[in-house]
């Protein structure tokens, strides 16, 4: 997967009465065939691009601006695993910690005890790592720790992203049962996964930094 | 965005950071975090076993300025409070004291938050119930 919430996306809110699954047709699923998403871009981008309605009245044109800008921003978020993820729980009506930050008083998040303990540990060594570098000194055995954190780090966010994959065939097969219960639980499993996804990765952006590569 | 004079003091000058023993029955410890911005805090308590008064404080934060500011203050005011003193420190009044903007507040509920753990946590050691947290109600 890519790292899909690095890319700038605009403002996610969707379109009145659309949101980007419904620009191409589709439920709000996430085990999306993305070849016949790509086919289908590609075709409705031919059939409202701009050079087409040159002649035509300004109305014309400025709808054909329109439809052209509002598929590329459906298509951008829908093509990214993560980003879709993201983009159909905000529309689900899931707040994520990323959104809640900013929140006056947020929901409480629980983060595992065990990973604070981690992370705590993990911040102590990183500090000492960079403060030997700054005395332009290196100790191999915190350097060694620090590789065995990146591998294991490196090794929790793959089984993050898999954990979240699992969940899209849960929420599709509820939602096409219709089954709201198992839509929620699900739709909460993958908010708290992408969570967790985002300190994990910040976690490996600061040992990679630390270790200087 | 600037941060406020209060926020660079405790900032470049952070009180009382440090360790205290984690395994001593006198010392609470508690370990909070914010996942959405990579924060952690631990902030550990002292208490006299007779006063249940907090006689030493310190703190390790790893996160931005208002989060060390926040916890900093933090440790500043529970030194010489009792428990039930400490437990009425509230995010609110650390928002005010440093005058932390809209979208830093998460900063000061986790320093709240870490008093609250590191009492629980000195609690739990002791055996203490919790009729204390009749004090929480302003």
């Amino acid at each position: 997967m890519t790292n899909g919430d690095d890319v700038s996306t605009p403002p996610q809110s969707a379109p009145q009465g659309a949101d980007y699954f419904s620009v191409f047709s589709l439920p709000r699923l996430l085990d999306l065939d993305m070849k016949a998403i790509e086919r289908a871009f590609y075709r409705r981008s031919r059939e409202v691009h701009p050079d087409r309605f040159a002649q035509a009245s300004a109305e014309k044109q400025q709808w054909s601006l329109e439809q052209t800008s509002l598929l590329n921003d459906a298509y951008r978020a829908l093509k990214d695993p993560i980003a879709r993820t993201e983009y159909l729980l905000r529309l689900e009506g899931i707040t994520l910690a990323e959104d809640a930050a900013t929140a006056d008083r947020q929901e409480k998040k629980n983060v595992p005890p065990e990973l604070l303990a981690e992370v705590f540990e993990l911040n102590m060594q990183l500090e000492e790592m960079r403060m030997n570098a700054q005395m332009g000194e290196d100790d191999p055995q915190l350097r060694r720790d620090l590789e065995q954190a990146q591998a294991e780090f490196a090794g929790q966010f793959a089984g993050i992203e898999a954990a979240i994959r699992t969940e899209w065939g849960k929420w599709d097969a509820a939602s096409n049962s219709d089954n709201s219960a198992d839509k929620q639980a699900a739709a909460e499993r993958m908010a708290a996964l992408l969570d967790k996804r985002r300190y994990v990765r910040n976690l490996v952006r600061d040992v990679q930094q630390a270790l200087g590569n | 965005m600037a941060y406020s004079d209060k926020v660079v003091d405790h900032y470049s000058n952070p009180r009382n950071v440090g360790t205290l023993d984690k395994s001593s029955t006198e010392v609470g410890t508690g370990l909070v975090g914010a996942p959405e911005c990579g924060d952690v805090m631990r902030l550990q308590i002292k208490v006299n076993p007779e006063t249940q008064v907090i006689e030493e404080a310190k703190f390790k934060t790893f996160g931005c300025g208002s989060a060390i500011a926040s916890s900093s203050l933090a440790t500043e005011w529970v030194k010489g409070k009792t428990i039930a003193e400490a437990m009425t420190i509230s995010n609110t009044d650390i928002v005010k004291e440093l005058a932390l903007p809209p979208v830093k507040i998460h900063c000061s509920v986790l320093a709240e938050d870490a008093i609250r753990a590191a009492i629980g946590d000195w609690k739990a050691k002791n055996g203490v119930t919790e009729t204390a947290e009749v004090a929480v109600a302003k």
